[in-house]
């Protein structure tokens, strides 16, 4: 077995430590100005990545991140990359909780369909019609994935930053509240499903590819299993793991295993493991019987370790300055805005929710945050998105994450 | 079909009370606890079957009627046949049935849960409060201990009063208010951003709020009686947390806001909160149908 020697160990321990106290220092201190934790680790990454020290110190930027020279370091740091992105989906699924958005109704469904569906349409519509806005060229424009792929990194939500913000705004248990987190979960759901069916049909290797039908049963095989037949079998299984086994090792080794397998099983026939690392994370998330402290500690062990990882490492990848392109980053933004506040708007008013409150689940939903920054990287990494439009995503994901909740405060005064 | 009587129909006193009647062996006493909740309330009585009517089933109820001494004007037996749930879904409405009194089994098997018994599927479609007995007894069951929800919604105080209604006429020494605290969503956005200051400090913050919440509630229902209120909240997903809650208690009985909709199988598969009670209940459940924001 190929192993890593000293000088690897030492580097990639290196790169690790470097990118978790950076990250860490940054986030804690653009909490005083209400930054989210996500953004401060975007900036340490373009920071140490080739926008800024591979710039000016290239030499510096070679020895504490030998992505080129050492192959090893490399495929190491990929390694635990990818790891960080599955667990990341994972506690993303454990707070998506389907019987919620089933509670809410109408008012869910519709506003969770509104949302989706105009800015799909209007993603899909835009690069289906001027795919050299994106850079594209006309042969590279033809197909149908990138249009579908734009619909979608347009239509998803990010239930973490719009729940913070709900909570800032003291609307987290109203009616509105309750309304746009169930839309969230219900776009997080639907969202991550078509982008599992774009990347494992549009992988990098098309040798691997199934056929579009095969790829859809497959996805709908394996949600249905899972939350059908899965999560009942989990249900019954964690009481005796929470009272039998070492606490909180036996839950932990549990719901990590159960998170492994769901996304190895999936990776294997050709959908990306992030879809079976979701799905495993609903399963788990909506028993009753996973107690408070254990997803607690979960969501600590992800968010403070594997995240910062994930998150720096998107900035040693690009370089943001070369690949910012003003035009993509406005089309992209007017998208994402008109997109998802007339598409949530036209939703909740169609649920009987008067204008204002529709505004604000317009601008609530808005936020798209960390899980728009994990789309378009996976995106990206499949060979989907180029550098700039990839550049233009993270622009849109921190900006819609930053006006969401003054834009909602506006329209929100009387509601909390 | 003039359901003029039951628009607005106040959720209590439960001027009629029905019972199911199933002539299994457990027939004597729940139309025992039917006939003595009845005379605490001061209701007429109503006996209801779905079923063919025989001599032998009429013999039956006849004598137990005589052994309970209820007089003539202080009951009546329908019969009638048909599906059991709808029949006697119309018949209550028709009657203007406040509380329907049920045996239910405590538990049922997993295929049975899902295809759904008379009881459950009453309890998911009735337009009346439903009284579900898990152990009805010849002697008539005991409510000292009942634990009410207190969640946020606009059923609850209507669903409170009912509860301290009920519990004076069955005399109840002690009653839990309790709303349960779950935010989807919080668990994520914590572990990223908040120190462990802030996290207990929002935790604090939510019970307080919480607690005010339920708080003006029981203030604003009318006590009754020398009964003990206390307010608690809890964690967990609703429903489950307070069938669990209930259990811990040994309560003798749960109170809860009827449904908002129609329940189906799909709530049953992506668990509704009734269904974490439904599937196994903790103790007797009064499930409160209060009629005032909606049409018949």
């Amino acid at each position: 077995m190929e192993k890593l020697n000293n000088t690897d160990l030492v580097a990639l321990l290196l790169a690790i430590g470097t990118m978790l106290i950076l990250s860490r220092i940054v986030a804690e201190l653009g909490k005083r100005w209400k930054m989210p934790v996500v953004m401060g680790e975007l900036l340490v990454g373009i920071a140490l990545g080739p926008t800024i020290l591979g710039t000016f110190h290239p030499d510096l930027f070679n020895t504490l991140f030998p992505l080129k020279s050492n192959p090893h370091f490399s495929i190491a740091l990929d390694g635990i990359v990818s790891l960080s992105v599955i667990l990341l989906l994972f506690v993303a699924g454990m707070e998506v909780q389907l019987p919620m958005v089933l509670r809410q109704g109408k008012a869910a469904i519709t506003t969770g369909l509104g949302s989706m569906i105009i800015p799909f349409a209007t993603g899909f519509g835009i690069a289906w019609w001027k795919p050299e806005w994106f850079g594209l060229t006309a042969t590279q424009g033809e197909g149908y994935i990138f249009p579908i792929f734009l619909g979608t990194a347009l239509s998803i939500s990010a239930l973490p930053v719009i729940a913070r913000i709900l909570m800032d705004l003291n609307l987290f248990k109203t009616n509105i509240g309750m309304i746009i987190i169930a839309s969230a979960m219900f776009n997080d759901l639907v969202g991550w499903l078509v982008f599992s069916f774009i990347l494992s049909y549009a992988g990098k290797n098309g040798a691997e590819h199934m056929s579009v039908w095969t790829t859809v049963v497959a996805i709908l095989a394996f949600g249905a299993f899972m939350l059908f037949v899965g999560r009942k079998i989990i249900d019954k299984v964690l009481p005796w793991v929470q009272t039998k086994l070492s606490w909180p090792g036996g839950v932990l080794a549990l719901c990590m295993s159960v998170c492994m397998f769901s996304a190895a099983f999936t990776e294997s026939i050709h959908i990306h493991a992030i879809l079976g690392a979701f799905i495993a994370g609903i399963a788990i998330g909506d028993s009753v019987h996973l107690r408070e402290q254990a997803r607690e500690i979960i969501h600590q062990f992800v968010t403070n370790f594997f995240a910062p990882l994930f998150f720096v490492s998107i900035g040693l990848k690009v370089n943001f300055i070369e690949h910012f392109d003003w035009l993509t980053v406005t089309i992209i933004l007017v998208l994402a805005f008109v997109g998802k506040v007339a598409g949530a708007g036209i939703g909740a008013r169609l649920a009987g929710i008067d204008r204002r409150s529709s505004m604000a689940i317009g601008f609530g939903l808005n936020a798209r945050g960390a899980m728009e920054i994990i789309l378009g990287t996976l995106a990206y990494d499949a060979g989907l998105i180029s550098q700039t439009v990839f550049v233009a995503l993270v622009i849109m994901a921190l900006i819609t994450s930053l006006s969401s909740g003054p834009l909602m405060r506006r329209y929100t005064t009387e509601l909390a | 079909m003039d359901y003029s009587k039951l628009k607005r129909r106040a959720s209590y006193p439960f001027e009629t009370i029905a019972v199911a009647v199933a002539f299994s062996p457990r027939l004597e006493a729940i139309v025992t606890e039917g006939a003595l909740l009845a005379k605490a309330c001061n209701a007429k009585l109503l006996l209801i079957h779905i079923g063919e009517r025989t001599r032998n089933k009429e013999s039956k109820l006849d004598d137990l009627v005589t052994k309970l001494q209820l007089k003539e004007d202080q009951y009546r037996i329908l019969w009638n046949d048909g599906d059991p749930v709808d029949s006697l879904l119309h018949l209550c409405k028709l009657n203007v049935v406040d509380l329907l009194i049920l045996g239910a089994m405590k538990k049922e098997s997993l295929l049975q849960y899902y295809l759904g018994s008379v009881a459950r599927k009453i309890s998911r479609k009735a337009k009346c409060s439903v009284l579900l007995l898990t152990d009805p007894s010849k002697e008539g069951t005991t409510y000292k201990k009942m634990v009410v929800n207190g969640v946020e919604n606009p059923k609850t105080v209507h669903t409170i009063n009912t509860a301290v209604y009920f519990g004076k006429c069955v005399h109840t020494t002690d009653v839990f208010v309790v709303t349960e605290i779950h935010q989807p969503g919080l668990a994520m956005t914590m572990a990223d951003e908040a120190t462990a200051g802030e996290m207990t400090r929002i935790k604090k913050e939510n019970k307080a709020e919480e607690l005010e919440r339920v708080h003006a509630i029981v203030t604003r229902c009318q006590r009754q009686g020398a009964m003990e209120i206390c307010e608690k909240t809890i964690s967990g997903k609703p429903g489950y947390a307070i069938r669990q809650y209930a259990e811990q208690k040994k309560a003798n009985l749960l109170v809860v806001n009827s449904p908002d909709q129609k329940l189906g199988i799909i709530d049953r598969i992506f668990t509704h909160d009734m269904e974490y009670i439904l599937e196994d209940l903790p103790c007797n459940v009064l499930i409160v149908h209060s009629r005032v924001n909606e049409s018949v």
